[in-house]
């Protein structure tokens, strides 16, 4: 027996560790310790190097986790989007009362995501899903404001549901096949298609479809993203929204083999309901977290795309230069899951930015407060101009890369007009991320200019660098998504 | 069950059950519908507190504080219940193989975690007075 064995899984071990240790040290110094954020800080960058040096292709806990290329995409997006937000909360939480129970808690959320994208047993899919959940559901009322907590009851209560319905679909999926392990159930409902297990499938998405926001199971994400803290809005859209993708397209794996049936319209049809939705009820909004958090409802749309091509895909299909087409699909995506997060991230951080100085007026997200936000707070109105063209989908910045991958991929299966709707919905969506860059820059400004929180702007400009990365030297974060898909798709 | 079609026979007698079920409360409260006299008075229609005359409204809230007692009271329950099955797994012929650095089996190592991360839990709860009666 060596201890050595387990050496893959070293990042999720420090961050477990590290969470209980900012709870001690919390408890000690009564909360008034800085050591809380800094040390959550170093544990993330650690695990961030773990995380990709760590060796691939082991199984752990009796069949129950795997860390492959595949789990270690995901757990980079996720630690990633823990640092962005970790950096930014520095200013705002840090050595102040609570501080430490929300690092703790925010570090328990990413070892739950890190699980969910490594479990191969719907077990420990559950644990990882319901670790995250409870984590994010005490932070979503962190600030214990009014506003916090109607969002975070909303949040809990579509939480709760959602995982009574993923719960009975995994309970359904053991009784017709005996197993808990995702590959013996797809191959026994191989071997014996059985229509309970469709039926079974459908709970399970839906509960997954929840936590993805996916229409017409959104209507908590609007409300929570408003009301929660921003920085905690920042890591539900951005990590926890992640989980559910990561979960689903582990589980999809059995739709895939058992169900060669039509099923791929259903995707298809909420994947294209979900984007026109999102986008169509963000030009109406007037609360830029709001519009953010409708964006992310549509970006949901864009990215089960991959979804609806894995369904066409059949043997020998290819897309450009010969590669799977089922391959080509997930790896977009995955790019454009990663670049959402980022972007996604940066975003919340700056409405945190407006929201710390318009605090006085009587909704600190409305647009009226972004009014000549180029001259009041330059840094952040740049970087928050950035993010809407990526989210937009303009290059070189990583939400046209990942697009164009999954766009094309859509083409590729012979999907043209879902390709065809999507290219159209980015073109609406133009609207009204132009509408808050116009704000920002060619209204008078709402008031004097002001000091920028230095935790702030050093996450927005590490995600203003992780979005043109990738949109400008797209190459090597393709090979390292096609690799990852590889994983999960052999 | 993997692989053969579903035999209906193993769930008769859950619909029984079922069936069973949904008749006997049916028909016991009708019997005591049909057979027992119904002459309310005041006292019989007041709220039944051990024989007693009622003192309050029953409609009070509990204190917060009974939660986070049965919460923590839970915890370490299902931990003690989790001890048992642990303890036959450690002294399993199967858990020997699992021995590291020549004599620390690693049920233990994984039992002391388990534990740590509940201690750690309930220390947060003493530290910040979760378990004071006030």
């Amino acid at each position: 027996m060596d201890l050595g064995h387990y050496a893959p899984l070293g990042a999720e071990a420090l961050i477990t560790a590290v969470s209980l240790l900012v709870v001690l040290i919390g408890l000690l110094s009564k909360g008034k310790s800085s050591l809380p954020g800094y040390l959550s800080l170093a544990a993330l960058v650690v695990a961030m190097g773990l995380v990709f040096t760590a060796e691939t292709g082991t199984v752990f806990f009796y069949d129950s986790l795997r860390v492959d290329g595949f789990s270690q995409f995901f757990k980079a997006v996720f630690i990633l989007v823990s640092l962005l937000v970790v950096i930014a909360s520095l200013t705002r939480y840090n050595g102040r009362p609570g501080g430490d129970e929300y690092f703790a808690l925010l570090l328990m959320a990413t070892v739950g995501m890190m699980v969910v994208s490594s479990a191969i047993d719907l077990v420990s899919l559950f644990i990882g899903f319901e670790l995250a959940s409870l984590s994010t559901y005490a932070m979503a009322a962190f600030d214990k404001t009014k506003k916090n907590l109607e969002a975070a009851m909303k949040y809990f209560l579509y939480g709760a549901a959602s995982s009574a319905f993923m719960l009975f679909g995994f309970s359904m999926l053991y009784g017709m096949t005996g197993s808990t392990k995702i590959a013996e159930i797809a191959s026994a409902s191989l071997a014996a298609f059985n229509p309970a297990i469709l039926i079974a499938l459908i709970f399970v998405i839906v509960g997954f479809a929840f936590k993805m926001a996916l229409v017409p199971f959104h209507m908590w994400a609007p409300d929570t993203y408003e009301g929660a803290p921003a920085l905690v809005s920042a890591l539900l859209a951005a990590g926890s929204k992640k989980m559910g993708f990561a979960a689903a397209f582990r589980v999809i794996l059995i739709a895939l083999l058992a169900l060669k049936l039509e099923w791929y319209m259903a995707f298809a049809i909420l994947a294209a309901v979900t984007m026109t939705v999102g986008n169509l009820i963000a030009c109406w909004q007037n609360n830029v977290r709001r519009i953010l958090a409708y964006s992310s409802i549509a970006q949901a749309g864009y990215i089960s795309i991959a979804f609806v091509v894995l369904g066409v895909a059949s043997e020998g299909m290819t897309g450009p230069n010969n590669l799977p087409l089922n391959q080509y699909a997930l790896a977009g995506g995955l790019l454009l899951i990663l670049g959402h997060a980022i972007m996604k991230t940066g975003a919340f951080i700056g409405t945190a930015q407006v929201a710390s100085i318009a605090k006085n007026s009587e909704d600190p997200d409305d647009i009226s407060n972004y009014a000549g936000l180029g001259r009041r707070a330059p840094v952040t109105a740049f970087c928050m101009t950035i993010f809407m063209f990526a989210l937009a989908g303009i290059p070189p910045t990583a939400g046209y890369f990942g697009k164009f991958v999954v766009f094309g991929s859509a083409i590729y299966g012979g999907l043209v007009w879902l390709a065809v709707l999507a290219i159209l919905n980015s073109a609406l969506s133009l609207y009204y991320y132009l509408r808050i860059v116009s704000y920002m820059y060619l209204r008078e400004p709402a008031g004097p200019r002001i000091s920028e929180s230095k935790g702030y702007v050093f996450s927005l400009l590490l995600a203003l660098i992780g979005t043109f990365w990738i949109g400008v030297l797209p190459q090597g974060f393709f090979n390292w998504a096609m690799q990852a898909a590889a994983a999960l798709l052999p | 069950m993997t692989g053969e079609p579903l035999a209906v026979d193993y769930y008769i007698p859950i619909i029984l059950f079922l069936v069973m079920g949904a008749i006997v409360p049916i028909v016991a409260l009708a019997a005591v519908k049909i057979i027992s006299p119904l002459r309310p008075n005041r006292r019989k229609a007041s709220v039944y507190e051990g024989g007693l005359k009622p003192v309050r409204d029953p409609k009070i809230r509990f204190n917060v504080q009974y939660y986070l007692f049965a919460i923590v009271f839970v915890i370490f329950d299902v931990e003690v219940l989790f001890l048992y099955p642990w303890i036959y797994v450690y002294a399993s012929e199967f858990m020997k193989r699992f021995v590291i650095f020549g004599f620390i089996n690693m049920a233990v190592i994984e039992m002391v975690l388990f534990i740590a991360v509940l201690v750690v839990g309930l220390l947060y709860a003493i530290k910040k007075e979760a378990l004071r009666w006030v």
